[in-house]
């Protein structure tokens, strides 16, 4: 589009229609100071667009049907929506109001800050929620460290004047990404976006640099009935080469019911219900995140498995094992791409972190040509040693003295 | 076996042992979505043995007396398969999906898992497992709410009586007495295998009726009770806790009835997302969230609904919802905001049914409690037709007056004064 916003159609067969607008904006872009800037000003589109009041807009979806949904993480901000293919160009008309035209109206800006406020404050009352928060704060350096719901202070120096100068600034077609997936005529999705967000221009913000600080095992006191462990190890991004044998090998270490974790911490001692580890990206660079939960009598030798499994990594994983976790990276590129709201979001995600979009079979070609050995180096090369963890729970734990910890046979 | 029933693009059949096997075909899907869909849950427990429906859950991965626990493990994940079960009130479903041509494996391991070896190991290790699942879920205030809610609202009767059981009962539950319960429910004619996406119904059906030859026939009698919620307002103390969280629960409409379509428009038209709760607790920034759902049983439903807020607003939000609700039931209701609800349950229902694996819980689902499958084409059709009339004819019984209340959070004692039944 000439404003600088890519739109990207997929065409399918289906009765509806999904589409995403995703900006490359989001909570690492808040206002040194004013952190929640990012996520607040999401809500206030909310509050009227165009002709429409908060109600009327808020109607105005609903009378179409259509499904919402979306949010604001530190990296992005995404709109997403689904509807009948029938009421596609009424629904991006919508969601130029929103996004293009929002009122902003500055009485309503102390609410919101007070449901962030609250928001903030409900965070505490989980213990998952408040060890990921205190992880976060902890292992990355700003504008990373903050949740994006935002902190206290930065929540009360935000006012309607700093809100609406920042949605000026970082709303706009540059740099964001219309994707649209459905039964549609290719040119009419372009006629209709091009109508709708044509000359949409400004807007954007380069991603800062995030910093990272591992080797170190902090503890959060809390009452909880247990006590929850996370650690957060330096990954692999999308941008780069080793990106799929990353994927492969924490698939092995957790991706099914036959994976290390599940196998060594669940299945054969219990010590959790819940246990896992996923690949995630912020700022750009690829982390890999686990969890576990297990009452405090039995936490130390979850988290003494849990580090242990991550190390066993690097001595490199089974012919068995690199196939499993293979075959569910395969299927979950057909499985990804069934939902056209799930492929939708999928080429907006490509789009931003790549800079181009992998179609399904592409992928897959990937993945087939991916060998045993390239994981296995890659795991030589960049072993998990390095980890920011976490606890949450009743007591402190025992740190866990990692060259003695658990080796299974 | 009974000659198959074709109705629309479902076809259903009755094998020998009393398993119904039932399944939707879509040339156009890339996978195949198979659950067995078992119709028993914890209402059919014995108070002293809650929590016995959910472990035999988690004990069928363990594996069956020729197969280990790790071999099926090993073996789904070597599919790239996606599977997973669930347990509750009524029903517990086994189910999962795959790509087209990893079918009959699937089939096979899923009908595996079907006949588990209750390995006195096993069971003292996934007791473990169980006993964490509990305590997460003590460390959420929402859950906390939830289960005090339901032991308030249903007292006695089975349907309160908790999916995962309390850390007592699922102490006391030996090999033995799950395995007499697995017995007593899981015979043929009271579970359903279903399948949806792309797939062939002869195969399908041959590969069924030959792996579950040996299952035992007979059914599960359910014992049914009608059920009067009790009004009252309850505090479930938590000092230590940043927020209120308050839930709510009035009498609703059971599965299969007639206009249970309606209940889910009104229960749209108050706790949806642009719902009238919305718009005066949380627009107005006193709640930070707020919904309200209709949920069915068999012979009874309710609406549930729950909000957060600050401890002093507890009480105020309280009287606001109250008064939400009085104003609905005073015929305040309009044609627009039936019309939008009806719309936005009507275009889900159209879309939930893109993928195999999302059909299959309502093809499931639909059986169990109405003994058919109607058609997207059908269940979109019935939320269409609801009208203001009917929203009305529902409100006219006045639900909202009874009902039962709990607020847990760092609540003053004095809160359940306040806080009038």
């Amino acid at each position: 589009m000439p404003g600088g916003l890519t739109v990207l159609f997929e065409p399918r067969s289906g009765p509806g229609f999904a589409l995403e607008l995703r900006l490359p904006v989001g909570a690492a872009h808040d206002p040194l100071g004013q952190e929640g800037t990012a996520a607040l000003v999401e809500e206030w589109l909310h509050k009227g667009a165009g002709e429409r009041d908060a109600r009327a807009l808020a109607d105005a979806f609903d009378d179409l049907g259509l499904r919402r949904g979306g949010g604001v993480n530190h990296e992005s901000t995404r709109f997403g929506i689904g509807g009948l293919s029938a009421d596609f160009s009424r629904a991006l008309q919508l969601l130029a109001d929103t996004v293009r035209r929002p009122l902003l109206p500055k009485e309503e800006l102390p609410t919101l800050l007070d449901l962030a406020r609250q928001d903030l404050e409900g965070l505490a009352d989980s213990p998952p929620d408040r060890l990921a928060v205190a992880l976060r704060g902890r292992a990355f350096g700003a504008p990373y460290a903050h949740p994006a719901s935002g902190t206290p202070g930065g929540l009360t120096a935000i006012t309607p004047a700093s809100a609406r100068a920042w949605w000026r600034r970082h709303y706009g077609g540059r740099g964001a990404v219309l994707t649209v997936v459905g039964e549609l005529r290719e040119a009419e999705v372009f006629a209709q976006a091009g109508a709708a967000f044509g000359t949409w221009d400004g807007g954007g913000g380069e991603l800062p640099e995030v910093s990272f600080h591992a080797d170190f095992v902090a503890h959060e006191e809390g009452e909880s009935q247990q006590t929850h462990l996370s650690a957060l190890f330096s990954g692999v991004s999308p941008t780069e080469a080793d990106w799929l044998a990353f994927h492969v090998a924490l698939g092995a270490l957790s991706g099914g019911s036959a994976s290390r974790l599940f196998q060594e911490v669940r299945e054969e001692r219990g010590l959790a219900y819940s246990v896992s580890a996923s690949a995630s990206v912020t700022g750009g660079r690829g982390f890999a995140w686990a969890y576990a939960g297990s009452t405090p009598e039995r936490a130390g030798e979850t988290l003494s498995v849990l580090l242990g499994e991550f190390e066993r990594l690097s001595a490199g994983i089974g012919e068995g094992e690199f196939e499993r976790a293979r075959a569910q990276l395969l299927t979950a590129t057909v499985f990804g791409a069934e939902s056209a709201r799930g492929r939708a979001s999928a080429l907006a995600r490509d789009w931003l972190s790549l800079g181009r979009v992998r179609l399904p079979a592409e992928l897959r070609a990937e993945l087939r040509a991916l060998t045993r050995p390239h994981v296995n180096d890659f795991l030589a090369r960049r072993p998990f040693t390095e980890a920011a963890v976490m606890t949450l729970g009743p007591a402190p734990l025992a740190l866990p003295t990692l060259r003695s910890a658990h080796v299974p046979a | 076996m009974s000659r198959p029933e074709v109705q629309g693009r479902v076809r259903r059949a009755t094998l020998p042992n009393g398993l119904t096997v039932l399944g939707e075909f879509d040339g156009h899907a890339e996978t195949v979505a198979l659950g067995y869909f078992v119709r028993s849950g914890a209402r059919d427990e014995l108070p002293q043995e809650l929590g016995a429906s959910h472990f035999i859950e988690h004990l069928l991965f363990k594996g069956s007396d020729r197969t280990s626990g790790r071999d099926l493990n090993l073996r789904l994940d070597a599919l790239g398969a996606s599977v997973n079960a669930f347990t509750s009130e009524e029903t517990t479903v086994y189910h999962a999906a795959c790509l087209p041509e990893a079918w009959a494996e699937l089939l096979f391991l899923l009908t595996e898992l079907m006949r588990p070896a209750f390995r006195d190991e096993d069971v003292e290790v996934e007791r473990g497992v169980i006993l964490e699942e509990i305590a997460m879920y003590a460390d959420d205030p929402s859950s906390r709410t939830f289960d005090e809610l339901h032991a308030r609202a249903w007292g006695a009767h089975p349907l309160g009586h908790l999916v995962l059981g309390t850390p007592q009962t699922v102490a006391n539950l030996t090999p033995e007495r799950l395995r007499a319960n697995f017995e007593a429910r899981y015979a043929a004619g009271s579970v359903s295998l279903v399948a949806s996406g792309l797939f062939d119904w002869d195969a399908l059906l041959r590969e069924a009726d030959a792996l579950t030859r040996g299952w035992p026939g007979g059914a599960f009698q359910r014992a049914l009770s009608p059920h009067a919620f009790p009004r009252g307002v309850h505090v479930l103390p938590g000092p230590d806790l940043a927020r209120a969280n308050v839930a709510l629960l009035a009498p609703g409409l059971r599965a299969d009835h007639p206009h249970r379509e309606a209940a889910v428009v009104l229960a749209d038209i108050l706790g949806g997302d642009n719902g009238r709760l919305y718009w005066s607790l949380v627009d107005s920034g006193l709640a930070d969230s707020v919904d309200l759902s209709h949920v069915e049983f068999e012979e009874v439903g309710a609406f549930e609904g729950a909000w957060s807020c600050d401890p002093e607003r507890a009480a105020p939000t309280l009287e606001i919802a109250r008064a939400e609700f009085a104003r609905v039931q005073e015929g305040s209701v309009t044609d627009a905001e039936v019309a939008r609800a009806r719309k936005k349950l009507a275009v889900s229902v159209a879309l939930r049914a893109e993928t195999p694996y999302a059909r299959l819980f309502t093809l499931g689902m639909d059986h169990l409690y109405l003994g058919r499958t109607p058609s997207v084409t059908e269940s979109v059709a019935a939320f269409e037709r609801v009208s203001r009339r009917d929203v009305e004819a529902l409100l006219a019984a006045r639900p909202f007056d009874a009902l039962t209340v709990v607020a847990h959070g760092p609540l003053a004692a004095d809160l359940r004064a306040t806080l009038k039944p």
